[in-house]
This record gives C-alpha cells, structure tokens and sequence, in this order.
C-alpha cells in the first residue's frame, strides 16, 4: 500500500483533476515552492523574477519515482549520465549601466540563443561525447530548439569558467566531464515556452506560471528561462536531486501597458509629456522628455496582460508568492483577502489557493518626488562592467575589443573571461594585448593583468576555438582586452540561406571569483556575459556554382592543351607536309566518297 | 645588355644594393611590411608569415600549433625562428635572415647562368646559344623584380622554398648531385611540390655527373637518387618528430596541401574552384587537379630530355599556375629563371601579349580584391575573373617558352628554317 499510493498520486497529480488530494501531499511533502519577485526599475523597467524549485531524493529517482521531477526530463538525465545540467534560453541584452547589478548574481543568465552546459558520468572522452550527443540531440526533441545542432565545433570543455554547483560525492567527481555547447543563432520563442510551462508540476494553468505569456515574455527587453538541475546533499539528510526553473525578464512598462489591439505607440499632447524642468530652456513650449523613472504606475493585469489565477496547490504554502520590491514609502493595493508580509526592501504578499491576485501600484505622490528616486530601489553596482565589440573593417580580417571595467573604488577583481568561438574565426593569440585605460604600454610588469591563459586553438570543420584568460583588475581601472583574427572564406554549402546577415558568435562568459572562497564556498561570485557578436564572412557568388566549374575547367583545358599541342605535333615549314583544317577535312570526306561510290559501282 | 666584364666590385655592388633597398623599404616603410603580409597575392595559408609567428608563440608556449587550423608550416622553422631574437622586439634580425635568403637565391641563380646549362646542355647544344645575358644581369632582374621584393618584404616563408629550389639546380648544374638532392629534399619537406621537381633535377644531375665520379647505369643512378631524396627526408621527419612529439604536423603541412581545407582566396584556381564544388565531387576533383599538375612531369621530362633546365623552368612556371596554394612568390621564381633562355627570345610569338595580360592582372588584381572584400560593390567574382586573367596570361607564356625552346631543338635538325614560317602539325 506504502509503494501503491505515491505512484497512484503521482498520475493523479500529472492530471491534475483533484486539486485537494494533491494539495494534501504538497503540504505533507513541501517539496515545490514558486515565487515571483518584482523590482521596478530605472527607466520605467520592471524586472519579473519567477523562480520554481523541487527536489526530489535521490534514491527515489533513481528507482523512477520522480515525483514532482518532471518524468520526461528525468528519464533524459538517467538515459545519458548526467550528474548536473544547466540550460539557457536568453533574449536580449542586460543593461547593466542603468538597471545594475543581475538577479541572482547572473548565475541564472545564459549569452543570446541557447546555452547548455552538464556534467556527465563518463570516463572517457568518447564515451562524455557519445552521451552529450544524446542529450543535446533528447533535449532538442523536449524544448523545441535546435540543441541537436551543438555539434562537435560548437562544443567545448571549459576548464577555469564553471564549477559544480551541486554536491557531488568525491568518489564521482572525477569521472565527471563538463561538456558546454553554444548555440547563439537560435531565436527563442513561444515553441520553448510551452515545454519549460509544461515541466512545472501545475503546468501554467495556476500560481504564478499564469502570468507567462509569449506575447509578454518574448516582447520584454531581456529574458533568460534558465533550467538547473544539481543533487543538493543538506548536512545529514539524504542527497536530493533538485530542480530549479527560473525565468527573468525586463519588461518596458509604458510598453506592456500599450493595449494589445492597438500597440502602436502614438506621441503624447503636450500636457501628458513630462518634462525634465531642470533644463535651462525648458518653457511652456519647449520640452526634454524626463527620465521614465517618475512615471512607474502598473498593475499586475496591465503588465502581463491577465492577472494571477490563485495559487498552485502544490506549492509549498508558507512561500509567498508574490514579492514586490519597493521602498515602504511606496502606496500598493491589492485586492482583499492579501495578505502583505512586510521585510527588509521586499513586501510579499500571500493569497489564498482559490483567489485571483492583483496589484496596484499608483503613480507616487508629490511627496515622493522630493525625495530623488524614492519611488524605486536604487540600483545595485555590479562587482565589473563588460562590453565586446569587434574593430575593423572589411570582410577579410578584424579584431574583438572587450572593455572590461571594474568600478569599484578600492577592491580589484579577479575574473576568468571565456570565449567559444567558432572555427572560421581564426583568431591569432600572439596579438592579444591587455592594457589598462590611459596607459600607453601594455600592464605594467609588476602587476600583469592576464594571470593564465587557456587556449585551444580551432580545428577547421572540426572544432570551435576556446579561451579562457584569468585576469585580475585593479581598483578603478578600464581595461582593454584585444585580440585579431582573420575570416575565413567557406564553401558554399556551409553558408546559411542568409549568408550575408553574418554569423552569430557567443557571448563571452565573465565568471568573477569570489575572493572569500575557501574549500566548499561559493566558486562565482557573479557571471556575466556579454552580447552576442554578428560577423560577416566574405562570401562567393552562390548562383554560380556551374559557371565557376566550366570557366575553372575551361582555363585549364587551354593551359594543358595549348602545351599538349606544342609537345605532340610536328613541326614542318608552312609550305610543308600534308594539309591541314577544313580543307583537309574536305579532301578526306570527299576520298571516302569516292571509295564508297566506286565500291557500289563495282558491286553493281 | 650582355652584361660585360662583371667584376668583384659589381657583384658587390648590386648585392648590397639589393640588400640595402630591401632595408630602406623595412625601415623607412614600417607599415608596408605588415601590409605586404597580409595581402592574399603574397602569403598564403601555407606560408604566411602572420601564421608563423602564431605557430611560433603557441610552440613557445608548449600548445601544439599543429593541433589547430592557423599553422601549416614546416615544424622546423619553429626553432630556427625561435633562435632569432623576437620579432616585436628585434625584428631587423628577421629581415636580415629574409634578405640573406634573397640574397643566397640570387647567388645560386647566378651560378645557374654562368654555367651555360640554358644554352648548351649535355645533349644538347643550341645554336643561338652566345647570345645570352650574364649572371650579373639575371641576378639583378630576380633582385630587383616586384615580385621578388614584394615576397621578401612581406615575408613569406616561400622564399626558403625558393632558395632551395635554386641551390638544388645551382648544385646539379655544377656536378654535385649529391648537394642537388639534399637542397631538393628541403625545398620538399618545406612545400611538397618540389617533389614532382624530382625526374628533371635528378636527368640534370646525371648529365652533369663529373666523368671522375659518374655512375653510368641509368637505373642505378635513379635507385641512388630517389634514396637519398627519402633518406633526407626521414631525417627532417624524424627531426620534425623530435621536435613536435607527434606526427601530427604531416596532416596539418601536407594534408591542406592535398586536401585544400583552407579556401583562403590566392592567385591561383584552386580556391573558388573548390568554393563552389558540390560535395559529392570535392575529393574527386581534388584528385583530378593533383593528377592534372602532376602529369606534366613525366611529359615534359620525355619530350624535352635533352634540356632538364628546361623542364625545369617549365616545370616552375606550370606550378605557379596550378599548384594549390600559389602566390606571385612561384611566378617570381619561375621569371627568374625565364630570362636564362635569352637565346630563345626571338622564337617567342606572344612575348607582348603575355607581359600585358600579367600587367594588367597585376595592376586589377589588388583593386578587385578591394571592391570585393572591403568596399563590398563587386563580389568574389571580380577577383576569380583576374585570377583567370593571370593564369591564363601566365600559361601563355610557359606555352610561348616551350613552343620556343623546341623549336629551337628542331631548327638543329633543320637549320635551313631559321626564321622562316613554320606551323604544326
């Protein structure tokens, strides 16, 4: 009875037909909980962080238990060895100078496109590469992305950048291997929304899974669905395989607030523009726009387009799963029946199971806007500021610039800078310089910038390039990190059907080192990527593939000719020798008539 | 321009000139030379010297540069230019050691010239042959030619194939077969193709055996040669191996050569060719090209057996053309031994035509390349089409030379036909 009622649970909860029943084992096992956190932001932005996490124990995984683990990606995990995964889908671009430091450390940030990297159970390098083909080829078929298209040139082993963050028993951790494929064309859309929804244990039908919309989410100025699956072993329980799905997104709040059915933006009259009356022109007809920041009134419905459809009975009920995060100056309604939990710089607020949830906040007072930005959290200062551009011109060779910039006024940073380039930019290393701002030579010698390199270099058709380059920043200091590389010319069926808009490069990955580390500390203290590059390739005319062929051909037919010609015949005074061209053509063809006829005349 | 009395003073003179002008350009011109660098015509995948100092920076920093796409250069040039002091900090050792190769060249073709070998072989002496341009003069046109000068500014790593070349027919010519086959066998291990060199170098080394030394039998000669040839280039593997730890440089130097992975655009016909192939015939074509460079040897070897120089120069001249990764480094070298047959000259039908065209494709190739890969108003093929244009005006002249050449071993049997109209047939 013991082995027949989780399992006769379990269909029940994937059916999801009696919420009572399942909600009854939630609470008994409290092994899911949800959370939405928001922060408004600077320039009318609102960061949506929707956090779902479940754990399930080890040995009940192992024996196909998986309770709230959802099956289809389990069995994947069991069928290809694999002891940690973490999966990105990202869209957009995370303006750091103005929105500041990432949520959740960056730690839950993937580069444009697609990123996924696992630790598998393999002892050999053929054998990780066999299992990594079959779950990025598994988890193509689950998410509707193109992951099966991480082959072996977009796939690398990062050794300095990542790190377990799951507990893994000693005895395993060497026959780990950490495989990381990139896969920045990819567009995210809708069609991965849908499979990430559909792993949650109440599928976006209720909780805060309601408010996921692809019309909201894929329209917001940077979204990141992260999924990391890692065994958490707590000290003295038993090992649990945890599950955590996370999606992050900036939305642009006038934006969202534009009606569906008429989303073209119309220019304000001139008494709703709200002008920046500081400036020393500014009068009854003369406007600068002022900054958004004044003007964050929402709600919830207006926003995401619907409101919250109560709570997830599975949900752990002591998480609330709301949070708002605003200064308590900051007026909020909700509907009744909210319940507001006040704590430090968050207000989250609880609801029962069966309600719908609202939330207001109306435009601040007059009070508020004495006091500068009261109306939002100020932003919070990233630990190093990063930015990746390419220098050059011309469709022949060209340079990556990374301008790296430590803020802080008296603590240096230590970071490890990763990229996963593609194989026909071939980059050269002896050209990678880095040189503090200001400084005309490259870092002094007494204080070297570049602490280690790892670099393997690109294998044409075979392999992507990999570096990774430790570096350490000293207070207050903007460094220039460059290197060149050369484009190479493909063939011209390994061209793209939009050959010319260029080809996407991933995002560099910043790991920042956690200074306070010691044995099991945290390994990252915060992760960056920078955006994604486009690099054009020079490229043939592809309409003429034929005509390359024959023209090819034909000049080598005139070369070998010619000199066949010369080496073979004769060579006679012109006067010479029998006759040649046309006329001797004529006299032969004629000599054989004559010989025919006289045959036949003879015959007769 | 017969070149008169040559005397110590001159040849002084017109290699420290050469040396001097190379130099001033490294020095006064500090950007030309990077610039020379990185043009197509000049380096190649295979010896682009931008790629060596890669391969030299991951050797001095314990990564293989062979297991990688940018290096495909022989691996014994990693430690001879790992002695030179750096180039970012010194590189005027660099350019000394390029223009000491320039300059060993021009020796060797000069005692290619003096020895008369062009006009009057073993087997066959031409009739014309007094007139002809002396050493001083041919070293001059190599030193001084643009092509020449733009190889050593831009330093390509050709020009040590170049020089072995010439040593390895300097060394036949003057009766040292032994020193031939080794310069050879360098000139090989460096870029593969000198190989095919192997049956002319190895005909000029018997006809110039010295009468103290000479080994008669034909077979026994070829036996001798084509060991040593291997024996010497088991010793440069073996010391390639040493050097590297592993045996993978044979795919990464050889193996483009065959396989042509690296379609970076050059002079020659192999690139777009191989750009636009359907894959299903890719390795067949690339079968069919080796084989079609390849099948003038033997040819020209039987056809032309009295004058292994030659077949030689002609030799030289079809390579520039059709071998995979040519650059105007091959077409330098094959117009400077061009001039030797300066007593064939007369013979030449399309002398004018063929300087033209290699003018013009000289002149429109570098703008096309501009149009195509940085203005971006002409596509790849602009440049394909003056590729055709300079192939096809250099197969013109190695046609025109050969037409030349046997013609002049015929006027012999008929001397009654000098200058008088003949046709083929």
């Amino acid at each position: 009875m013991r082995q027949l009622c989780p399992a006769l649970l379990l269909s029940l909860l994937s059916l999801c037909v009696f919420p009572p029943c399942a909600a009854a084992s939630a609470s008994a096992a409290a092994d899911y909980h949800e959370q939405l956190v928001l922060r408004p932001l600077p320039l009318s932005a609102l960061l949506a962080s929707f956090n779902f996490r479940s754990n399930t124990t080890v040995s009940e995984f192992e024996s196909g238990n998986f309770r709230f683990f959802p099956r289809s990606l389990g069995q994947i995990l069991q069928h290809a060895g694999t002891r940690e995964l973490h999966l990105r889908f990202s869209l957009g671009r995370w303006d750091a100078e103005s929105w500041g430091s990432r949520p959740w450390d960056g730690a839950r940030e993937g580069g444009t496109g697609v990123e996924l990297w696992a630790w598998l159970d393999a002892d050999t390098d053929q054998e990780a590469d066999h299992k990594w083909l079959t779950l990025t080829n598994a988890l193509s078929g689950l998410f509707c992305a193109s992951l099966n298209f991480i082959d072996g040139t977009r796939t690398t082993r990062p050794v300095m950048s990542f790190e377990p963050e799951g507990d893994h028993p000693n005895t395993s951790a060497h026959s780990m291997q950490l495989l990381y494929g990139v896969l920045p064309h990819e567009v995210v859309c809708t069609e991965n929304l849908t499979p990430f929804l559909k792993l949650l244990p109440c599928k976006g039908k209720a909780g805060i899974a309601t408010l996921l919309d692809g019309h909201k989410l894929f329209d917001a100025s940077f979204q990141s669905m992260a999924i990391d699956i890692r065994p958490v072993c707590p000290p003295g329980g038993e090992c649990v395989l945890q599950i955590e799905q996370t999606i992050d997104m900036v939305l642009d709040i006038d934006r969202s607030k534009r009606p569906r059915d008429n989303p073209i933006p119309r220019s304000l009259g001139g008494h709703e523009l709200l002008c920046d009356t500081s400036k020393p022109y500014h009068s009854h007809d003369t406007c600068f726009p002022a900054d958004q920041d004044a003007n964050q009134d929402w709600s919830l419905s207006q926003i995401f387009g619907k409101s919250m459809k109560g709570t997830c009975p599975l949900a752990d009920p002591t998480v609330p799963p709301v949070c708002l995060q605003v200064p308590e100056s900051r007026a909020v309604y909700t509907i009744d029946g909210a319940v507001e939990i006040k704590s430090r710089d968050s207000r989250c607020f609880q609801i029962s199971p069966e309600s719908d949830l609202e939330l207001l906040l109306p435009p601040p007072g007059d009070e508020a806007q004495d006091g500068a930005a009261a109306d939002i959290l100020p932003p919070g200062t990233p630990p190093l500021y990063a930015e990746r551009s390419f220098t050059g011109y011309g469709q022949e060779r060209g340079g990556v610039q990374t301008i790296l910039r430590n803020p802080s006024p008296d603590t240096e940073v230590e970071f490890v800078y990763m990229e996963s380039l593609p194989w026909f930019m071939r980059i050269y290393l002896h050209t990678m310089e880095a040189r503090i701002a200001g400084h005309p030579a490259p870092s002094p010698d007494n204080h070297p910038l570049i602490q280690q390199v790892y670099y393997r270099p690109a294998l044409d058709r075979a392999r992507g390039t990999q570096l990774e380059v430790r570096m350490r920043i000293p207070p207050a200091a903007t460094v220039f990190l460059t290197y060149d590389f050369e484009k190479s010319i493909l063939r011209y069926t390994e061209y793209p059907p939009d050959a010319n808009r260029g080809f996407d490069v991933a995002a560099a990955v910043i790991t920042i080192l956690d200074p306070q580390r010691n044995g099991s500390g945290r390994f990252a203290a915060y992760t960056i990527r920078t955006t994604s590059l486009l690099c054009s390739l020079p490229t043939p005319d592809f309409s003429m593939p034929y005509n390359v062929i024959i023209f090819t051909s034909t000049a080598v037919a005139l070369a070998f000719g010619g000199m066949f010609n010369i080496m073979v015949r004769r060579f006679v005074a012109a006067d010479e020798g029998s006759e040649g061209g046309l006329g001797a053509l004529r006299g032969k063809l004629l000599g054989r008539l004559g010989a025919v006829a006289g045959r036949f005349k003879g015959n007769q | 321009m017969d070149g008169g009395k040559v005397t110590q003073g001159r040849t002084a003179g017109l290699y420290v000139g050469a040396a001097v002008l190379r130099l001033a350009i490294f020095t006064l011109l500090p950007g030309l030379p990077d610039l020379l660098t990185g043009r197509v015509e000049i380096s190649t995948p295979v010896t682009s010297f931008k790629r060596l100092q890669e391969g030299l920076f991951l050797y001095n920093h314990n990564v293989s540069p062979y297991d990688g796409g940018v290096y495909h250069q022989a691996p014994l040039f990693l430690p001879l230019f790992s002695l030179l002091p750096s180039f970012s900090n010194l590189p005027i050792f660099t350019y000394l050691l390029y223009i000491a190769v320039d300059l060993l060249s021009a020796s060797a073709l000069w005692k290619i010239a003096d020895s008369g070998e062009a006009g009057s072989a073993a087997l066959f002496t031409s009739p014309r042959r007094d007139k002809r341009w002396s050493g001083y003069v041919i070293a001059a046109v190599f030193l001084f030619n643009p092509f020449t000068l733009a190889t050593c500014i831009g330093r390509s790593t050709s020009v040590f194939t170049t020089c072995a070349i010439l040593h390895a027919i300097a060394k036949a010519v003057s009766g040292a077969p032994f020193g031939a086959l080794v310069a050879l066998s360098f000139a090989t291990y460096l870029s593969l193709y000198p190989l095919l060199l192997l049956p002319p170098l190895a005909l000029l080394c018997y006809d110039r055996q010295r009468p103290e030394r000479a080994t008669k039998s034909a077979a026994k000669f070829t036996s001798i040669c084509a060991s040593v040839v291997a024996g010497v280039l088991g010793v440069l593997f073996g010391m390639s191996y040493l050097i590297t730890d592993s045996w993978e440089f044979l795919v990464s130097t050889y193996g483009i050569q065959l396989t042509l992975s690296d379609l970076t655009p050059n002079v020659g016909l192999w690139w777009y060719f191989f750009i636009e192939m359907f894959d299903s015939f890719r390795a067949f074509f690339l079968g069919v090209f080796w084989l079609h460079l390849s099948c003038y040897v033997g040819g020209l070897t039987l056809r032309i057996r009295r004058q292994p120089l030659v077949v030689l120069t002609l030799l030289l001249g079809i390579f520039a053309i059709f071998k995979p990764y040519p650059s105007i480094s091959d077409t330098s070298l094959f117009l400077a031994l061009v001039p030797l047959y300066r007593h064939v000259f007369p013979l030449m039908r399309y002398t004018f035509l063929a300087a033209s065209v290699i003018a013009y494709a000289s002149c429109l190739g570098p703008a096309f390349y501009y149009l195509w890969i940085y203005a971006g108003s002409g596509n790849a093929n602009f440049f394909y089409a003056v590729t055709l244009v300079w192939n096809l005006g250099l197969s013109l002249l190695v046609c025109d030379l050969m037409f030349a050449v046997l013609r002049d071993e015929w006027e012999v049997e008929r001397p009654e036909m000098a200058g008088k109209e003949i046709r083929q047939i």
